[in-house]
């Protein structure tokens, strides 16, 4: 075999440099290596015989990866997989809907099929369910299998995800535990993972987390910082920013406004110029409602008691400041006023929505969607993982079932939808419907957007399809 | 197949190219003269795919863009063939085999020039050739294609692509064994050119027709799986979409079926004519060859629900591969039944079939994510000598289609 190897690697090398290779021949092939052509024939049993002898070797040792865990929930019924598939592949031309039908689907109590949907290494957002196949794919491997409970001792025997989900779990239970292992532990891990850890005290952020927090005003991390600044505003501490949040208060408000029904509240005018807006914006960003509140001579509550008045990016920026740097007193005052003012846009309450609780969220779904005329994609916001839960009547007295209805109307029995705008319109709404309904609604909607024009075998169909499969499923 | 009732557009996995093909409008005649039969249903997943995809409206702007008014009249016109006259045909067969004969000739000389040019590209060093392969195998696939060596023409214009998949430091082996395989494909056709296999290989493929007419096809009635497929575009502008079948009887002989259609670019992306994983019972006609493969399917029951695991592989499956190199050392691609085994990946990406030795099998491309997570009890692929494409796998996670 060596003699065969080394007169093939002497053939190899005379045909790259265009030299004659007979030379070299085996002593075995010199009987048949004839003819017109006999370098020809002497390629014919060389490519033979290095394609059937030998065979490219890895170049280091392999190691097989672990097996991909199996999930706490049952997959996905096989019958449904190649509807997610195609929903999936058309979410490409438009809304996406990957997120939202993750946890639809995991909120139905199944989990995907890892062929159909993995997470990839960054998919932190994925649902907790999948913490074990996000620690796969990072190739984070455990000490030992995550029965243990989660302690200051056993932390380091659990791979990131399962702890993650494991402390976010704990904090809910018992946030002064929680507390404990992240306050140990935080320093330890690198700035990313530690501004996750932190993300963790949202969660029931109470004054017993204020000592901590207090502490990682020297963190290395300047967003480490940041986030624990802002938990400290929630908490009724200074950010110590009262020249930035007077510079703030000379470019709003604070006045009676309305003719007949007068009431004090925050007016934030539209600026002269880009550059100023740009500026306010900034400043909203930076100054923490506390601050702003002193610069202005009222209290927190007082300045949320109604929405704010003016400027649309004015109140968005408002809104988010309150959001981050607001006190649960004050972030509560505002998303009150706000659902009980029909006139004030429902869409500020997209960033005031994180800080809700689940409980919260479905408590409020019915009266979000009878407002939201922006395509319910306020309702999902404020939804959350709170999907696949609203009933078919409540979807009724949506802006959006109206203008799809009278959009498949109008469009003549569908021929019309040929066009991309409102192609892509229709997908849309009828994927968010298809999001949010519960599984009969699911179905019964899916039945009227037919009798309304649409070809049933359309492709459009398929997340209300999906939904009210689902149901089914758990159901049986 | 799928037909729109509201502007008669159409769908179906036949590959004709008229439109609509005679099975749409037959169902559609069904329609017209029956609805009965059609009730509501969920539409297959095919079907919504297609209404996904195509343009409402555009059928009936068509239709009406040519302002033909159709008939049923000349339809039923009934047209008389001439009886065949005995001399006539006489003619008619001594001009093919006259014909037969030419390129026969014309073929040899063409080989005789490929075996030169082989030479030739030693003689100039393979480093030559392989800055400019393109090039250079371009020039003696037109000079096949004139002399009606269409199938080794196409071939041999396809060298490049191939070469140009492996790492560059296996190009050179790479060459060497396709030239090695070409000189051995010429020198057998040359000493047998009537051989059915070997004429497939160097001039043309019969047609459907001639495959089913032939008495020494061999067919083969069974359950078959759809393994997967593969769709490549051609430097000379057709499409091959190649669907590979996996016979799931326990001790069959034919295990793999390959069934091969051409198309042309301008036609457009084609759906695949099956939904992998499907199982069927069919009889197929291969096409005569030392190691039947392309095959086409004489007759099909619908598809089936029928559990049941693959067959068992082989041991050693590689040891087979050599036994059926030796018959047909010209093949480019075997398929082969691996058992139980993983996948691994190194740290530059690449991905191999790992056996309990510790020898590995390289894989062309990076193997899924889900694959190398898994263990494959069962999987069918493709090997060509100096990769193995995985077409499909039976894991503990259900069946895992690769995409080729």
């Amino acid at each position: 075999m060596h003699e065969l190897e080394a007169a093939l690697a002497q053939i190899r090398a005379a045909w790259i440099a265009g030299r004659p290779a007979l030379d070299h021949c085996p002593a075995d092939w010199r009987g048949i290596v004839t003819g017109k052509h006999p370098e020809v024939a002497l390629a014919s049993l060389a490519g033979h015989a290095t394609s059937v002898l030998f065979r490219t070797a890895p170049s280091t040792s392999l190691k097989p990866r672990p097996l991909l865990p199996a999930l706490a929930l049952p997959v996905m019924a096989e019958v449904l997989r190649p509807r997610f598939r195609r929903i999936l592949i058309a979410q490409k031309d438009g809304f996406s809907v990957e997120r939202p039908l993750i946890d639809l689907i995991a909120a139905r109590g199944y989990c995907m099929h890892p062929a159909d949907w993995m997470p990839s290494p960054r998919d932190d957002w994925a649902p907790d369910l999948y913490a074990p196949w996000l620690d796969w794919v990072r190739a984070e491997t455990k000490v030992e299998p995550a029965c243990t409970a989660l302690s200051i001792d056993t932390y380091e025997r659990w791979s990131w995800a399962e702890r993650r989900a494991a402390l976010a779990h704990l904090r809910n239970a018992d946030p002064a535990a929680a507390l404990t292992i992240i306050a140990a532990k935080a320093a330890s891990e690198p700035a990313e993972r530690r501004l996750r850890l932190l993300e963790i005290l949202d969660i029931k952020l109470a004054e017993t987390d204020a000592a901590f927090l207090e502490k990682l005003a020297t963190d290395r991390s300047e967003r480490v910082q940041a986030i624990a600044r802002t938990y400290l505003a929630r908490l009724g501490r200074p950010l110590h920013t009262d020249d930035l949040a007077t510079e703030l208060g000379g470019m709003v408000e604070w006045g009676r406004v309305g003719l007949i029904h007068r009431r004090t509240r925050l007016v934030i005018k539209p600026l002269k110029t880009p550059v100023q807006s740009a500026r306010r914006h900034e400043l909203f960003r930076l100054v923490s409602l506390g601050d702003l509140a002193r610069a202005l001579g009222v209290s927190e509550t007082r300045l949320v008691e109604a929405p704010p008045d003016g400027a649309a990016d004015g109140i968005d920026a408002f809104v988010q400041m309150v959001a981050t740097t607001g006190s649960d007193a004050a972030w509560r005052a505002l998303l009150d006023g706000i659902l009980a003012n029909a006139s004030c846009p429902i869409g500020c309450l997209r960033a005031l929505a994180p800080r809700l609780s689940a409980a919260e969220r479905r408590a409020i779904l019915a009266k979000i969607i009878a407002r939201d005329d922006e395509g319910l994609g306020t309702t999902l916001a404020v939804a959350g993982r709170q999907l696949g839960l609203v009933p078919l009547s409540v979807l009724q007295a949506a802006p959006a079932y109206a203008s799809l209805r009278s959009l498949l109307e109008s469009a003549g029995n569908g021929a019309d939808t040929r066009r991309p705008p409102d192609n892509a319109r229709l997908a849309a709404a009828l994927n968010r419907i298809g999001l949010l309904l519960d599984a009969p609604g699911a179905a019964e909607m899916a039945a009227r957007v037919a009798s309304w024009g649409l070809s049933p075998a359309d492709p459009k169909f398929d997340l209300l399809h999906l939904n009210a499969a689902l149901a089914t499923e758990t159901i049986s | 197949m799928v037909a729109d009732t509201q502007d008669q557009g159409s769908k179906c996995t036949c590959p004709s190219r008229k439109f609509p093909c005679k099975h749409a409008i037959a169902l559609m005649w069904l329609f017209v003269e029956d609805a009965a039969p059609f009730q509501d249903a969920d539409s297959p997943a095919w079907v919504s795919d297609w209404m996904g995809r195509r343009r409402t409206g555009a059928a009936s702007a068509a239709s009406k863009g040519a302002g033909e008014t159709r008939s049923l009249d000349a339809a039923r016109e009934v047209t008389v063939e001439a009886p065949l006259d005995p001399t006539a045909q006489a003619r008619r067969e001594a001009a093919a085999a006259k014909r037969a004969e030419e390129t026969r000739r014309s073929v040899r000389a063409a080989t005789d020039d490929l075996d030169g040019w082989i030479a030739d590209q030693l003689r100039t060093g393979l480093s030559g050739f392989l800055s400019e392969p393109g090039e250079r195998c371009r020039s003696i696939a037109a000079r096949l294609v004139d002399a009606k060596a269409a199938t080794l023409a196409s071939r041999v214009d396809e060298m490049p692509s191939r070469l140009l998949a492996l790492p560059p430091e296996e190009r050179i082996d790479g060459a060497i064994a396709e030239f090695g395989k070409l000189a051995l494909l010429t020198r057998a056709w040359r000493a047998a050119p009537d051989d059915p296999d070997l004429r497939r290989d160097v001039i043309a493929a019969e047609s459907r027709d001639e495959v089913l007419a032939n008495a020494d096809a061999p067919r083969v009635t069974s359950l078959w799986e759809v393994l997967g497929e593969r769709v490549l575009t051609r430097r000379d502008g057709l499409v091959s979409q190649a669907t590979w079948l996996m016979n799931l009887a326990p001790d069959a002989k034919q295990r793999f079926a390959l069934l091969l259609d051409f198309f042309p670019v301008s036609a457009g992306r084609r759906a695949a004519a099956f939904v992998f994983g499907e199982r069927f019972t069919a009889e197929l006609a291969f096409y005569p060859a030392a190691a039947p493969l392309r095959s086409v399917i004489v007759k099909r029951d619908g598809s089936t629900d029928a559990p049941g695991a693959w067959p068992d592989a082989a041991a050693d499956p590689f040891a087979d591969l050599a036994e059926q190199a030796l018959a047909t050392p010209w093949r480019i691609e075997t398929p082969v039944l691996l058992p139980e085994r993983r996948l691994c990946v190194e740290a530059s990406g690449h991905g191999w079939w790992r056996e309990i030795d510790g020898v590995a099998i390289p894989l062309r491309g990076a193997p899924p994510t889900l694959a190398v997570g898994a263990t494959l009890e069962c999987a069918a692929g493709v090997w060509d000598g100096a990769r193995l494409s995985l077409i499909a796998a039976r894991t503990n996670w259900g069946r895992l289609g690769f995409d080729a």
